[in-house]
């Protein structure tokens, strides 16, 4: 990736999604109550991706995203793209729910019917119906010479999520056996972005913080498992994630990143989840890619010092939250920087804000105004940094 | 045959057509039954009609958990009530919809007068608060009238609202 290579220090780039224009709203929602046919939605679309890009290229972004705008969320939309994965009402996967009362009591603390949300599971042996995101990253790739990151469900998160007993049972015995497929399916989608020109590949995995932290049953975020029963073995989970995560970047050719988050489907952050990245070090430095993209706007990740002496990867640093209204200083961001550079070699870390602006369609956490100060407000600090030239060492890294 | 939500229209017409002729017709609607055995524990079986349903009480309240309790039964029939009635009274005005999910949320004045570890208040609900969650097609005002129309006429909900006279006995067999 010769662009890549020419990357300036502090690569300022987002974690994947951007708030979804109403026009595009509207098209979704006809496109998926059947009103208009594919082809419209995807005008609508092209047109939403080119003003994200023209957002970022404007605030001075130095790796683009589409900003999500085909997907109704980060991953269900593989519904679309996948025969055997459906996207089914939670009313309709009640009676398979393994814990109904923890379904019931999640469901009152979004105040939200079990109609109101879709989570999509398997229901027949899983085939490639169209690219998961190459032909949207090939559209990208036209329209700019930045370049492009692509963000993918991770396996384990699919393999979580979307495989519930009694539904899934007949085409995959276990999630095991889903898991297998969901592997391939990605890594040959991994090999497809990389073939149009992707720079960056990142995969999203964030119920592995819902893995370690498990946090009482009404606080829990379902958005990304909602019919898993608590885990009684998170150090199996662990495991299994990194064993998935590495199948799929083994040899991918391409700079890999993991990103994690602890829920970000609400600007209340009080029902977010919150803990240090201690109980999931030992699980992001067996994972064999190139970045990880963690948060630490939000006071709920915990300190930068966890990774003294477990900074042997580049850092994509949440230097923003993309759930407040606030858009934080350029000197904030330097600060933040700074505490990262103790542990991380410059050419190491890269500035993104904490999660998606608008990882979910229909409940962005971020205006597309706030979003785009904020992504200015990276690049000034990226610039601030840069011109200190010299000034940066690294003061505590091993 | 004319439908809409699931109800056929031609039948509740006539349904209607025929009380309205004869108002004593709606007399056996008046009236309703239920029996109820114990069979073990807390354990007890309701025979209402041709139905047959159980009633249990949690594991933590020395239950078998095999079944809902009485007090949830009764939040689960307001419920019912209110689902039945919104699907009439939206029907009534030719409202299509989509999808209606009521949640009810119960609050006991003091448990503990249950128990007989207190005489304070009384063990019978204090509060429930009713949810309808309602996609439709039509507007927010119509919405609202269906949703008034329906607590106001609720068969279930003015037995609560209004004192139910019980008339008891003990029979020794």
């Amino acid at each position: 990736m010769s662009e890549a290579a020419d990357l300036p220090l502090f690569p300022v780039t987002m974690v994947g999604s951007w708030p979804r224009s109403p026009a595009l709203l509207r098209a979704l929602k006809r496109r998926q109550a059947g009103e208009i046919p594919q082809a419209e939605f995807e005008t609508a679309a092209d047109a939403a991706v080119l003003e994200v890009l023209r957002v970022q290229e404007e605030a001075g972004v130095d790796v683009v995203t589409d900003g999500e705008q085909r997907r109704d969320n980060f991953y269900s939309f593989l519904a679309e793209k996948l025969e055997g994965l459906r996207l089914m009402t939670l009313a309709g996967l009640l009676e398979y729910a393994e814990d109904k009362a923890f379904f019931d009591r999640t469901l009152r603390s979004l105040d939200a019917p079990s109609f109101s949300i879709k989570s999509p599971t398997v229901v027949d042996r899983l085939r490639l119906r169209s690219p998961l995101a190459a032909d949207g990253a090939t559209f990208l790739r036209r329209h700019t010479d930045k370049p492009i990151k692509v963000a993918l469900p991770g396996p384990y998160l699919l393999a979580r999520a979307t495989w519930v007993a009694g539904v899934s049972n007949s085409a995959y015995p276990t999630r095991e056996a889903l898991a297998a497929d969901l592997v391939t399916i990605l890594r040959d989608e991994v090999a497809r972005l990389v073939a149009a020109g992707v720079a960056f590949v990142q995969l999203d995995e964030p119920v592995l913080t819902d893995v370690v932290f498990r946090p009482p049953v009404a606080v829990r975020s379902f958005m990304c498992a909602p019919l898993a029963a608590p885990e009684t073995d998170p150090e199996g989970e662990l495991s299994w994630a990194v064993e998935l995560v590495n199948a799929v970047v083994q040899d991918a050719g391409v700079r890999t990143g993991l990103h994690l988050c602890r829920g970000n489907w609400t600007r209340n952050e009080a029902v977010l989840l919150s803990g240090s990245y201690a109980p999931l070090l030992g699980a992001l430095e067996a994972m064999a890619v190139d970045q990880w993209v963690l948060e630490f706007a939000t006071p709920r990740a915990g300190d930068l010092e966890v990774f003294r002496g477990h900074a042997g990867r580049e850092i994509g640093l949440g230097v923003v939250n993309p759930r407040t209204a606030e858009v934080e200083t350029a000197a904030t961001i330097v600060a933040r920087v700074r505490e990262a550079l103790r542990h991380f070699d410059p050419s190491r870390v890269w500035l993104n804000p904490d999660c998606g602006f608008g990882t979910f369609a229909e409940r962005p956490v971020a205006d597309a105004e706030v979003a785009a100060a904020k992504l200015r407000a990276m690049v000034a600090a990226a610039a601030a940094l840069r011109s200190e030239g010299s000034q940066v060492t690294r003061s505590g890294a091993r | 045959m004319p439908e809409l939500n699931g109800l056929d229209l031609g039948a509740m017409q006539a349904l209607v057509q025929t009380i309205q002729a004869d108002p004593n017709a709606a007399q056996p609607f008046n009236e309703w039954t239920a029996r109820v055995r114990w069979h073990s524990g807390f354990k007890a079986q309701a025979l209402v009609r041709n139905h047959t349903f159980l009633i249990d009480e949690p594991a933590d309240l020395v239950g078998k958990d095999e079944a809902p309790n009485a007090a949830e039964y009764l939040l689960g029939a307001y419920g019912a009530c209110l689902t039945t009635g919104f699907i009439l009274n939206a029907t009534k005005r030719g409202v299509r919809l989509r999808n209606l999910e009521v949640t009810l949320d119960g609050r006991i004045d003091n448990i503990l007068t249950f128990l007989g570890l207190s005489d304070q208040g009384h063990p019978g609900y204090r509060e429930i608060a009713a949810t309808a969650y309602v996609d439709a097609e039509t507007d927010d005002e119509t919405l609202g009238e269906i949703w008034r129309e329906t607590v106001a006429s609720s068969p279930v909900g003015n037995s609560l609202t209004r004192s139910v006279t019980i008339r008891e006995k003990l029979v020794r067999v």
